[in-house]
Order: structure tokens, then sequence, then C-alpha cells
């Protein structure tokens, strides 16, 4: 049944190189933690992207309670946290996966760093790599905000005004990250919405596609 | 290809042409988002009216005093009522100062002869900032700025105050 | 793939109509100790994402996300504080060479050099050798900077007592406790308690909330003039009479708050 269906499909868009050339790709030896126990350093990449899922499916349920509002955000968490089941734990993987992947990317990062992976010809994936790394640093620091309890609000007032001390555009960027000269209020919450949900996830995805397709063409680099 | 003159190739020409209705195609879709993204940047600085604090000008001593008052803000859609702190005095020129009470280190608010210790001094309980009475930080404590200063005015005897500016811009 | 004439199409598509074959690779194919990566490594990777799951669910169940009370720009006394990976930087701008006049090296250049090199690591460090001690530079600068960064969010971090923080910013349900201004004991309290305690007495980062407190007047009277905990002496300044005014208004809002 399913076989035919699969035939019928892979007859009209030809599908079976596309998932073949993923499947059957060869894994060699040294990054086998199987063989060699000191490869489980090669999984860091991987978790790093699991704990990237954990967050876009736990985000996007967290959204269907969350409203970007400085009346309603915190109340909508706090009732999300305290009334809806399993609310806790939703906001609890968001929250932790948000450190967690922090440190699964720095442990990939030196990981490439040490083993010198990033030379030639691999110097363009450790560039979109570096990117991906300060998007994530984006990510957490336009997260914090949203719940708009205390510790979100001075922590942003804070970064906002580093960066207004920045010379020449300063004031200019303080203003289009806050929405307002002095005010650190309702644009601030729904602008930092708007970069957590739309704006950096997609960069976020459009440069994991680059990332995972560049390890394809060029593989795994080899052993030291 | 023709001599003499450089000529364009049909595929020049028609990259060329592709390049410049993409362009335009992006700039009709973007134009109207990007303007309202800035918006906010490109907003005449609201200059802030400055409040009656309720403190006549008579009544204001040589010793710094805790004035409370409330502002109307308007955050775009939301208007909300905020109180105001300042320490106002005159000093020995007869000049009014009003320094805003929130410490330049980290935030919090510092008040006059906070500690028994350091009299004459502003001084913040969260890690031991003092300023002296012009709002000067003392070296050697932890913030890195003199108090900021409220814009102010004095109208029919009363004062009014503004935002607080770093000292020099004000 | 093959081009010209004799193709067949599926259709009208451009999908080349060929012989179905779905027989995976051989496994004599891999050679050494290569293994397919489907089903055979992604197996053992799963493996490895289902242990370091269940860990993340425990660290998720064992520690719920933390929410303070609801922002309010007139907490008294509120320390900001980021989150743990911006704490290195929040603290390099507490050093004098990276504050006051000199913020633009604490803001711009020193983390737009460490990050700048870090993106630009495969230009900077060019040499063909891929072994750490094949090229000490760029392997001591890094061990450097990752030792700065650590030695940062330590010191950052061990100057705050993450408990009583914890404790102090609570998430407290809005107490609906009316507070009469115009008693005299409130004109004493906004000027000796105010900055600490709160406008509405609930407390900030600095003190704790004076609402709901099981304390007589005497013992009130006490701590206002010797301190308790982390509140200095001599913080309250006023006469006998004042502080009379003070306990028996703190008393009062209390007896309101319990009925």
């Amino acid at each position: 049944m399913f076989q035919k269906l699969y035939d019928w499909i892979d007859e009209r868009i030809d599908i079976t190189p596309i998932w073949r050339d993923i499947a059957d790709h060869e894994v060699p030896e040294h990054v086998n933690p199987a063989h060699h126990f000191s490869a489980f350093v090669y999984c860091f990449g991987g978790l790093t992207f699991f704990v990237v899922v954990i967050q876009i499916l736990s985000g996007m349920f967290l959204t269907m309670y969350y409203v970007p509002d400085i009346e309603n955000a915190w109340k909508s968490v706090y009732y999300l946290q305290t009334q809806v089941a399993h609310g806790q734990i939703v906001r609890g993987m968001h929250h932790w996966g948000a450190s967690v992947v922090i440190v699964m990317l720095l442990l990939h990062t030196l990981r490439v760093f040490f083993q010198g992976a990033y030379k030639k010809p691999r110097e363009l994936n450790w560039i979109v790599g570096v990117l991906i790394f300060f998007i994530m640093i984006g990510l957490g620091f336009t997260g914090y905000l949203l719940p708009w309890d205390n510790k979100a609000y001075f922590a942003t007032e804070v970064g906002l005004n580093i960066a207004g001390q920045v010379p020449l555009i300063g004031d200019w960027l303080k203003v289009l990250l806050a929405g307002d000269a002095q005010i650190v209020g309702a644009q601030t919450l729904t602008r930092f919405f708007a970069i957590h949900v739309f704006f950096l996830p997609g960069a976020l995805f459009a440069l994991l596609a680059v990332h995972f397709i560049l390890i394809r063409r060029q593989g795994i680099s080899g052993p030291l | 290809m023709s001599d003499e003159k450089q000529q364009v190739t049909r595929r020049q020409f028609l990259n060329y042409t592709l390049t410049g209705v993409g362009g335009f195609m992006a700039a009709g879709l973007l134009i109207s988002p990007l303007r309202m993204a800035i918006d906010p940047v490109l907003q005449p600085s609201k200059k802030g009216d400055l409040a009656n604090v309720g403190l006549a000008v008579d009544d204001i001593k040589d010793v710094p005093t805790r004035v409370d008052w409330k502002i109307d803000q308007v955050d775009a859609w939301y208007e909300s009522e905020v109180s105001q702190t300042a320490w106002v005095y005159k000093n020995e020129k007869d000049e009014i100062v009003a320094l805003s009470p929130i410490c330049t280190h980290l935030g919090c608010t510092v008040s006059w002869e906070g500690n028994d210790q350091f009299p004459n001094e502003f001084y913040c309980p969260c890690h031991g900032g003092r300023y002296t009475k012009d709002g000067t930080n003392i070296p050697g404590t932890p913030p890195l700025e003199p108090l900021h200063q409220y814009e102010q005015k004095v109208k029919d005897g009363m004062l009014y105050l503004g935002n607080p500016h770093p000292r020099g811009e004000a | 793939m093959k081009k010209g004439k004799g193709m067949k199409f599926v259709g009208d598509s451009r999908i080349v109509d060929r012989p179905k074959n779905t027989v995976p690779k051989d496994y004599s194919e891999y050679p050494g100790r290569t293994e397919a990566f489907w089903p055979n490594f992604l197996l053992k990777e799963w493996l490895a994402g289902s242990v370091f799951l269940v860990g993340f669910m425990i660290l998720t169940l064992a520690h719920p996300s933390p929410l303070e009370g609801m922002a309010d720009p007139t907490t008294p006394g509120y320390i900001p504080l980021p989150d743990w990976y911006f704490l290195f930087l929040y603290e390099l701008l507490k050093y004098e060479f990276a504050s006051g006049p000199y913020v633009i090296l604490g803001i711009i250049v020193i983390p737009g050099l460490a990050f700048g090199s870090l993106l630009l690591a495969p230009f900077l460090d060019k040499g063909p050798g891929r072994r750490p001690h094949q090229r000490p530079i760029a392997v001591t600068m890094m061990i450097l900077s990752l030792a700065a960064v650590c030695w940062l969010t330590y010191e950052s971090a061990s100057h705050v007592d993450w408990k009583a923080r914890a404790e102090a910013n609570k998430p407290i349900p809005k107490q609906d406790v009316e507070i009469d201004t115009s008693d005299p004991g409130y004109a004493v309290f906004k000027d000796n308690c105010m900055s600490c305690h709160g406008e509405d007495l609930s407390g900030g980062a600095a003190a704790p909330s004076l609402i709901g407190i099981d304390k007589t007047a005497d013992e009130i009277a006490d701590i206002a003039k010797n301190g308790t905990g982390s509140m200095p002496p001599g913080v309250f300044k006023g006469s006998d009479k004042e502080l009379d005014q003070l306990t028996k208004f703190i008393v009062s809002v209390n007896k309101e708050a319990k009925k």
C-alpha cells in the first residue's frame, strides 16, 4: 500500500535521489562514537539543532497563549504558567532551551575551532555558523523581554542604554529598537516580539539551510 | 558583434532589465514597511512638557528636599500616570537645582543623607554609591557620572520640571 | 545525468522516466569502518538525543522557569541583571577602562575585536596545519578569550545573591490595600522608608514588603531604628513622635490587609 503510494509519487516527482543522497552517504569512522568514544564531540552540532527544534516547537505553542501587550503580556505568561495544564513545562522547555542552546552552540564552535575544521575549504561554513551564533544571541536578548516582568524590563533598559551609547548611530539605533525615545514600553514590546518571532527565526532558517547544504556538499572534515 | 561601439548583447540587456524590474518589485514591496518600521526614529523628539511639581519657588530650601509629582505619559496607544521624583534645593548662587534620584551606576534610588556616615551627600543603598550636594559622583564609589538634572523653569512662582538629562546636556 | 535523444520523460514533465530501483547501497560498498547514515548512524544519534532529551526534561521539571513580578518602571531600587550569557559584557562595562569616557572601548572596540576575529577566524589563521599545536597564536588567543569570558561571568555572578533576589521578586498578586496617604504616618514613611520599601509598602529589590508582617508597633520601631538583616541601623531619622506615627501607620495598614 505504502510502497504503491510511494511509487506513484516517485514516478511523478522523482524523490528517490534526493533522500538517497542523505540516507546513503557514508559516515566515516572518526566521527562515530561507537568506534572512538572521544568522537562524542561531533554530537554537539546535532544536539544544537535538536534544541533549536525544541525551541521552535515550544515557541509556536507558547504563542497560543501569549499576548505582546504591556497590559496583558505578564498576565498571559502568569496564566499559562499557573492555570494551563503543562503550561509550566512548555514555558520551561523554552526558557531552559534558550540557555542550553547557547551552551551547545558554544561547545560545537569550540570543537570546530580546536580541530581547525574551519580551514580551507570550509571557511564559508564557519562564517555562516558564527552568523547563526549572533542570531541566537539576538533571539536571547529579544526573548528575555517578552514575559514583561521586572527582570526583563530592567535588563532591556540596560541593553537599550548600551545601544544608545554607540557613537553616531546610537540614539537612532535605540529608538529603532525601543520604538520610543524615552519610554521602554508598549512599542518596545511589540517590536521585540516581531523581531523574536518573525525576523530572527526567518534569518535563522535561511542560515541553517545553508549550513546543512554546505556540510552535505563538502562532507565532514577529516580526522586530525 | 558589431565592431567600433561596444554593444550591449541581448542577454545583457535582458539581465539589466530583469535586475531593474526585480528592484522595482522589491522597492514597491518594502518602502512602506520600512518607513513604518523607522517611523519612531523620525518623530521629532518630544521636548517633554514641563510639569508643575506643586512646589513654590519661595519654599525651596537650601537643603535637598524630595519632591514627588505625577505626569501623564503617552506611550503610543497606552496612556498612564507615572510618578516622578526629584531632589530640589537652592545652591549658593540662589539657583534652583533639581536632581534625578536615579543612581547612575545601576539605576537604584539615591537619597540625601541616606546614610549617617556620609552627611551632606547623596547615598545609594545598593552599592554604596555617593554624590556630593551638586550631584557629582565621588571618585572611588561605583557611579561613573553625576546625577542627572531635570529640565526646569519657573512660572508664576511655581517650579516646573521636565525630563532628566545628563549634566551638561540639560 | 544523461542527456540528449532517446530520453524518456514522465508525461510532459522534466522528470526522467527510469526503471525503479530503490534498493539501498550494499553494505560492502562502505569501506573500512564507515557506515550508512540512514539508518545505522542516525539510530545512534537519536539514542544520544533521547538521553539528552531525558536530561533536558528533568532539568525543566526540576526547575520551573522563573517569573518575577510584572514590570513596573517605578520599582524602587531594582538592580538590573541580564541573562547569564550577557553577564560577561555587563561586567566588562563596570571597569573604568571600559565605561564613562571610554565606553566606546567597552561596547564597540573590545567586543567588536573579539567577535570580529571569531567571524573571520579562517582568514586570520591561514596556515595549513589543523592541529592545535601547529597554530599556537590562534589557540592561545581563543583560550585567553575563553578564560576572560568565564572569569568576567564568574565575577558578575558571584556578586549576586540569587536566592534573595528570587525571593524578593516573586510575583505577588496585587494586594488591594487602601493606603491612607493622608495619615501623618505616611508622610514619615515617605521620608524614611519609601526609597526602599516602595510607594505602596510592597517592597522592592532592596527591601521586602511591609504588608503582611506580623509585628507589633514596638518591634517595628526597633527595626526602624536598629535595622535587621540587610537593613542597616539608623535608617529612621525622625523624632520619637514621628516614629510613633510611623509604627501606628504600618500596623494599621497590616490590619487593613488582614480584613
